[in-house]
């Protein structure tokens, strides 16, 4: 048994010294410059950033600036943190790996940066609500966000006269409307599940509170009480998709509708890049879902599509923010809303994407919410339930089942929410 | 080879075989067809599929090219691959010897045996985390990393294979070189490898196959390096909102003449390095 | 005694080397994650100690248990439909045929095609081109997609599986077709045996260790199977198609699951090598009768 051991601990220092004797270059010297990385998780965008890496090493001496914008993003990102080999700055949503983030302590106080003056509040207090239990500070420059609500065929509505409808019993007569004109009204791709969110979360915004979850969490609401309107009403909608939704996949349903063989999309703005590709004539807009009957009460559902973060490990916070500062420049950000067809979270007055017409009032305004699925935890697979939900059609049974999952999924969170609220409740 | 005589072609079993064909052919049609397309001309219509594109033209190849930076994440891929198979054939084909040899009455060469083709059915996601770690430790978080990491990944398949085919090989063989003097390391390299060739070729082929294809390794190991293969460079062609097939299938239609290439020239050596009449 | 001293040594010096690596590269980082399943670490950040909280859920997880149900049938499933397929094409490469390299360079395609090619072309075959022909043809039962049916989803998966892994079991059955030399065949032909009569007496026995590989090498594949998962269905319709594997990674690498998902693995890896482990002795038992 000895012998063994020493074996095994031979062969591992074996192994140890071959490492190391094997990794013999380094990187190389840096003149002295200050070294910052950017790792961001858009490679859809890895063009733009291409150009801003370029355009911020022309004109800085004493900062050297990589942005890498790798594929499967999410994987790097999370092997990286494992062997502690942090970027200077993460570029990402703001989801709820963004609120693990904070809770783990991996990302660093920003709010002394000046740029955070500039950001819509609306879209601070995003990044404010997705953090696990409240604590001081801010751990994200929201950079652009994007939009979900329903994309329509411009065209076929003008050829028709139909108008934007602004409550959910408009939309219903609209989509009878389009079927008595022997058109469909929408296309769904539920094979995919993650697609069946963007509907879900245009409506939840509508008719339930933004901060269910955390009601939830803190044991003042059940998800029972607060969904079962969305869900019927997303029962409903699915009377006007095609016969079987759940055969096709968002690739087919980007194609069905770009194709008009329906009129409307229940997506968000993210998909107008692969639409066009099929048909790069077609005149999209887009409107917010009106699911709730009261128009007032209906709100853009919008969020953090891409945040910068400074990690608690950069060793040059100054230099960092130097990189947001020119990142955050009205210029590049009107050249990222351009590339990307995204919105600014930025103050100012911005181009926006001609798609985005149907929506610009809630955007101007900043009445919108946050997606709701921004607070699942992506293992307790809401999607996938969601498409369970769509093919039994079993409202009670879902619920319920969203309950309970939602219980065991988030065991740790609660508690740790729980023990916070006990503990302003004694420094009271 | 045996001399040829003039075998009689058997033509039911050759009729089975080219209606068999047709589940290649198809999808292999739909690939080369969608790979000359352009996205416009992508529709959901079967005749819409599986007509030909409206003008032949090879643009699609090069700019997947271009997007993958072929030349160079194929030289990675090559590297890669190349010196993985040498290093498992050599390797695997000792080890396979040593155990295959004495699994039948040593407990230790049983346990060994059993040990190590039990990690043919580690899950890579448990692995995955503690090896990024791991490596980047030990300063192979690069391609360097990866090769080992291949070599240990397909011993236990490999180990399977070399020492099932051992069974098949008489020991008398081994015992005829002893006899004359020579020592287990010679006759390990004089008789039982050659002898071992078809099986060779086999290792070669699945080995080559499997890393040439494998994403996740490079992926999590290489993450940072600056350096592509092949597959990596491919998830260019995919993100969760646009996937663009046309450049993607182009692209993997290049991909794919190496290692078909490479397939025929090792099918040969499964065929020729028949043990045939050499025994008994 | 000191030609057998000398084969021992040897043998040694080529296992323990070899070995060491292994254990460097495979048992080490295994225990490692062994011990993660003991925390509820999500993959970064800090984690706490949870005991046995982990593997108690796992043994309550309805989803966790219907996963196994899953990918234990398709395994079963596509383990016999790909090695009865393999074997038969074996068998005809290696026969009296014309153009022998054409045909097995041809039949070794689906082996190379990519995870995105397969599933975009097999997803547009179940969605659009079978059902389009089972119209045609009047087969009511297929004019739906059978993706979208949590009763067929599984059965289009057993295809697309069974289609990529035949070239590989052919492979390996030609291989061993090798090692059975002529002349037990000329002995057979003098015996009078012929076809099924042959094949059964003379050729099968004489394979049996390629047969054993390929079982154990489809087990494993099929019960690990990912890629055609992802691919295909990404465990819908109604996550009726989540396997192991899927779970593991999706739900510990891209979920905050890792602690939990460690022990999920470390569960699967016990229960597959118990499975590979008995029928390495079904199968050895056989050799030796042989």
């Amino acid at each position: 048994m000895r012998k063994g051991k020493k074996v095994i601990s031979a062969a591992l220092a074996g192994c140890l010294t071959a490492g190391m004797f094997l990794s013999g270059c380094g990187d190389g010297g840096n003149d002295g410059k200050t070294e910052i990385e950017i790792l961001q998780y858009k490679p859809e965008a890895a063009k733009y950033f291409d150009s801003v890496e370029e355009e911020f090493n022309k004109t800085h001496d004493d900062i050297h600036l990589t942005i890498d914008s790798p594929n499967d993003a999410s994987t790097i990102m999370r092997t990286r943190f494992i062997r502690e080999d942090y970027p200077d700055i993460i570029g990402i949503g703001g989801d709820i790996n963004y609120s693990y983030y904070v809770d783990a302590g991996i990302l660093a106080d920003i709010s002394d940066f000046e740029g955070i003056a500039d950001v819509k509040q609306a879209y601070l207090d995003i990044g404010e609500a997705l953090k696990i239990v409240p604590t001081d500070g801010t751990y994200i420059l929201p950079y652009v966000a994007n939009a979900a609500g329903v994309l329509y065929n411009k065209n076929i509505f003008e050829e028709h006269g139909w108008e934007i409808p602004t409550t959910w019993e408009e939309l219903i007569a609209l989509c009878d409307d389009i079927e008595a004109a022997g058109l469909q009204p929408f296309y769904f791709g539920f094979k995919d599940t993650w697609t069946c969110l963007a509907p879900w979360n245009s409506m939840a915004v509508d008719l339930a509170p933004a901060d269910v979850c955390k009601q939830v969490n803190r044991g003042e609401t059940t998800f029972s009480k607060e969904y079962g309107e969305v869900s019927e009403k997303y029962l409903e909608l699915l009377e006007y998709g095609p016969e079987d939704p759940f055969a096709y996949n968002y690739n087919d349903a980007c194609t069905a509708f770009a194709r008009g063989e329906s009129v409307m999309y229940p997506i968000g703005s993210y998909a107008v890049p692969q639409i066009l590709s099929v048909n790069p004539d077609m005149n999209i807009d887009s409107f917010v879902m009106p699911a709730n009957s009261d128009a007032s009460k209906n709100t853009l559902n919008s969020g953090i599509d891409l945040g910068f973060a400074v990690t608690a490990d950069c060793k040059n916070k100054e230099a960092a923010y130097e990189v947001l500062e020119f990142l955050y420049e009205d210029e590049n950000i009107q050249k990222y809303i351009d590339d990307q067809n995204a919105i600014p979270c930025k103050e100012g007055d911005f181009d926006l994407a001609p798609m985005l017409d149907g929506m610009q009032e809630f955007i101007q305004s900043g009445n919108m919410t946050d997606y709701q699925d921004h607070y699942y935890p992506s293992e307790m697979a809401v999607d996938a339930q969601i498409q369970t939900f769509l093919i039994n059609q079993d409202v009670d049974a879902f619920l319920k089942k969203f309950d309970k999952d939602w219980q065991r999924y988030n065991r740790d969170t609660i508690r740790k929410v729980q023990e916070y609220e006990e503990e302003q409740g004694n420094a009271e | 080879m045996k001399a040829k005589v003039k075998e009689k072609t058997n033509w039911p079993v050759m009729i089975l075989l080219i209606l068999g064909l047709i589940t290649v052919a198809f999808p292999l049609y739909m690939t080369i067809v969608i790979a000359l397309k352009q996205p416009s001309e992508m529709t959901n219509s079967i005749a819409g599929i599986l007509s030909l594109p409206k003008s032949f033209s090879l643009s699609n190849f090069k700019e997947a090219m271009e997007v993958t930076d072929f030349w160079n994440s194929l030289k990675n891929s090559l590297l890669i691959s190349v010196i993985t198979v040498v290093l498992s054939i050599v390797v695997h084909s000792l080890m396979g010897y040593a155990v295959g040899r004495n699994k039948a009455h040593s407990k230790f060469y049983k346990f060994v045996y059993m040990f190590v083709v039990s990690g043919m059915f580690v899950p890579f996601a448990i692995l995955m985390m503690p090896l990024a770690k791991q490596t980047a430790e030990m300063g192979l978080g690069n391609w360097v990393g990866v090769i080992i990491l291949y070599v240990v990944f397909y011993m236990p398949m490999n180990v399977l294979l070399y020492s099932g085919y051992l069974t098949n090989i008489p020991i008398a063989l081994e015992e005829a070189a002893r006899v004359d003097g020579a020592s287990t390391w010679k006759t390990y390299w004089k008789v039982i490898f050659p002898i071992m060739k078809p099986m060779h070729a086999t290792v070669a082929v699945l080995t080559a196959l499997a890393v040439w294809n494998d994403v996740m390794t490079p992926l999590v190991i290489m993450a940072g390096t600056g350096q592509n293969t092949l597959p990596l460079a491919q998830l260019n062609f995919q993100t969760q909102f646009g996937t663009n097939y046309n450049l993607a299938f182009a692209s993997y239609l290049l991909a794919l003449i190496p290692i078909v290439i490479f397939y025929i020239i090792c099918q040969k050596q499964i065929l020729n390095g028949v043990v045939n009449g050499a025994v008994k | 005694m000191r030609n057998m001293n000398e084969r021992k040594r040897t043998y040694l010096l080529i296992t323990i080397p070899i070995l060491a690596l292994f254990i460097c590269f495979n048992t080490v980082p295994l225990i490692r994650g062994f011990i993660y399943s003991f925390t509820n670490f999500k993959g970064f950040g800090d984690y706490d100690w949870v005991g046995f909280r982990n593997y108690v859920d796992l043994f309550q997880d309805p989803r966790v248990g219907k996963s196994y149900l899953f990918t234990f049938k398709l395994a079963i499933v596509a383990t016999i439909v790909t090695n009865v397929i393999s074997l038969i094409l074996a068998l005809g490469l290696n026969g009296k045929i014309k153009g022998k390299s054409f045909f097995r360079g041809a039949y070794f395609i689906p082996n190379v095609l990519g995870a995105l090619v397969v599933g975009y072309i097999f997803n547009y075959f179940f969605t659009y081109i079978l059902p389009g022909m089972a119209k045609m043809a009047g087969i009511d039962s297929l004019s739906g997609s059978m993706l979208s049916d949590t009763k067929t989803a599984w059965i289009a998966i057993v295809i697309v599986c069974a289609w990529q892994a035949i070239a590989m079991n052919t492979i390996i059955y030609i291989s061993g077709l090798q090692t059975v030399p002529e002349d037990v065949y000329e002995a057979g032909s003098l015996d009078g045996a012929t076809g099924w009569k042959k094949f059964k007496h003379l050729t099968f026995p004489l394979i049996i260790p390629f047969f054993t590989i390929n079982m154990v090498l489809c087990v494993k594949n099929f019960l690990m199977v990912f890629d055609q998962i992802m691919a295909l269905t990404k465990g819908g319709p109604a996550q009726s198609t989540e396997s192991i594997s899927y779970l593991i990674y999706n739900n510990g690498m891209s979920g905050g699951q890792f602690g939990f998902q460690s022990a999920n693995a470390v569960i699967f890896f016990i229960v597959i090598v118990a499975i590979s482990v008995a029928q390495m002795q079904i199968s050895g038992r056989k050799e030796e009768q042989l």
